[in-house]
């Protein structure tokens, strides 16, 4: 008879559990099966020098400050290019919904304002009914110095202020293909009003190849290698070389930090793909860094609300 | 031997009857209860809200449970938002928060009135199981309509969740949760 209640009790006991963990289960099935969206592709919105994927949640004000040392092949008495010439782009990027973002920046090089609209098209979900995230992005870029030749030739290349205009149009691919590797394809078309050179063609096309790979929570191994893919130069090959870059992407909270050595000088797009004049074989390298601190200016009750509810699910 | 099959089938309608009763009792429900957490820190507080934790109450045997997805919480700050799910949380490997347990005071819940009450049960997080007890006041309306509101701590180490090697942030290591729900009988 003891056995006997002994059995009840434990029956009893487990029936509890049994409930308990049932309460558990419904609420569990009756979670709505909400297609989740693969999150941080990339640490930041730019990887080296190219965009990434990445937009920032909207109302979020990020200042980036992209700063880039001379040559390593300058030698010692140069510190090994810390001594500079430098080039830096300040830049802010505003992102007016989580999928659009607008952005204005300023390069030292050839005095170069830029802007920009960027909007993710396509987003990858954790089951894989869209593999991939796509993103577009359209700069437009004002070169604002002077013409360094006008006193020499008595024309003005800039006499018309649509010379001065240069656009870049890029789709970028990307898929996270685990927790730790990302990779992406970013085919690019750079159309320069007023050519750089004599006989240069007004359209480059290229196609920028980057990836992440994940080492601890807050340190990832970045690259970027851009292949030109048209003739839009004589002697092309000679005169100028694709972009390649390594380096590391270092989050810390509010920034992120980015690392790197790059054969590039320029830090836009149009300067950068179609003219990079140094070379990685010839130790032409530098080093360099992008900051990056996000602000967030608005981001009312309302909004996230309307997040929680969902919108479009990739 | 013909006394201990009874006594199985004894048992088993037992069983069979807990399950029965269980199953035609009304339990209070939600799937919008709010849930928020707050830490101060030196640089920018850390304040996160969800209005998507579902959660249930059996008033027939006093169980509750509750279910919240870590992503669905948000910040004001993006990226802090993203570095709370990819660093913190790990809200890929471990996608929700969950909590289970039996009230302890011997209180009916279909009768109006307010309810001080505690709750013991499991509590995971970060896919890290811990047995708390947790004070909430409950409210029922005439209308049995059920408010909980309940504030509890949770240390970051009992759940395992790392604070990054390097982080201008200083984060507390105790973080204070806020639940507000309003449950509805079904």
């Amino acid at each position: 008879m003891k056995k006997f209640v002994f059995v009840i009790l434990i029956l009893n006991i487990s029936v509890k559990l049994l409930a308990q963990e049932d309460l558990l289960n419904s609420l569990e099935n009756e979670q709505p099966q909400s297609k989740q969206l693969v999150f941080a592709s990339f640490k930041g919105t730019r990887l080296i020098n190219l965009h990434t994927i990445e937009t920032l949640g909207k109302g979020s004000l990020d200042f980036r400050i992209s700063h880039r040392f001379s040559d390593f092949s300058t030698g010692a008495s140069n510190l090994w290019g810390l001594d500079g010439p430098a080039t830096i782009r300040l830049g802010f990027d505003y992102s007016v919904s989580d999928r659009f973002t607008i952005g204005i920046g300023r390069s030292s090089y050839g005095k170069l304002a830029d802007g920009f609209l960027k909007y993710r098209i396509l987003r990858q979900t954790m089951d894989n009914s869209m593999p991939v995230s796509l993103t577009g992005l359209v700069t437009m870029n004002l070169s604002l110095g002077k013409d360094p030749n006008k006193t020499v030739l008595g024309v003005d290349k800039y006499e018309k202020f649509s010379s001065r205009i240069a656009y870049m149009y890029q789709l970028m691919i990307a898929r996270k293909f685990n927790e730790k590797l990302t990779l992406q394809i970013s085919p690019t078309l750079i159309h320069y009003n007023l050519v750089m050179n004599l006989n240069d063609k007004n359209d480059i096309l290229a196609l920028g190849i980057s990836g992440r790979y994940k080492i601890t929570r807050s340190i990832s191994l970045t690259g970027e290698y851009i292949f030109r893919i048209n003739n839009y130069t004589p002697d092309q090959s000679d005169l100028y070389h694709n972009s390649a870059s390594i380096g590391m992407d270092l989050e810390t909270g509010g920034h992120v930090f980015q690392v790197f050595v790059t054969n590039s000088f320029a830090i836009n797009e149009v300067q950068f793909i179609p003219y990079t004049t140094s070379r990685w074989d010839k130790g032409q390298i530098r080093l360099g860094f992008n900051v990056s601190r996000v602000f967030a200016v608005s981001r009312s009750a309302k909004d996230q609300k309307d997040k929680i509810k969902g919108e479009k699910k990739w | 031997m013909v006394k201990q099959i009874i006594h199985i089938i004894l048992v088993s309608c037992l069983i069979l009857i807990r399950i029965e009763t269980q199953a035609q009792n009304k339990i209070y429900k939600t799937s919008t209860g709010k849930i928020s957490f707050y830490s101060e820190t030196p640089i920018e507080n850390i304040d996160a809200h969800s209005s998507a934790m579902s959660s249930a109450i059996n008033p027939t045997n006093r169980e509750a449970a509750a279910l919240v997805m870590i992503n669905s919480f948000k910040f004001k700050n993006s990226l802090m938002q993203e570095h709370f799910n990819e660093k913190y949380m790990e809200s890929d490997k471990y996608p929700k928060a969950t909590f289970s347990g039996v009230i302890n005071e011997n209180v009916d819940l279909m009768k109006p009135g307010n309810y001080n009450v505690t709750v013991t049960g499991k509590l995971t997080i970060h896919g890290v199981e811990q047995n708390r007890t947790i004070n909430a006041k409950i409210t029922v309306s005439e209308s049995l309509q059920l408010h909980l509101k309940a504030d509890f701590n949770v240390k970051l180490e009992d759940h395992k969740i790392k604070v990054p090697e390097i982080v201008f942030h200083k984060i507390a290591e105790v973080i204070a949760v806020k639940i507000d729900a309003d449950y509805n009988l079904k």
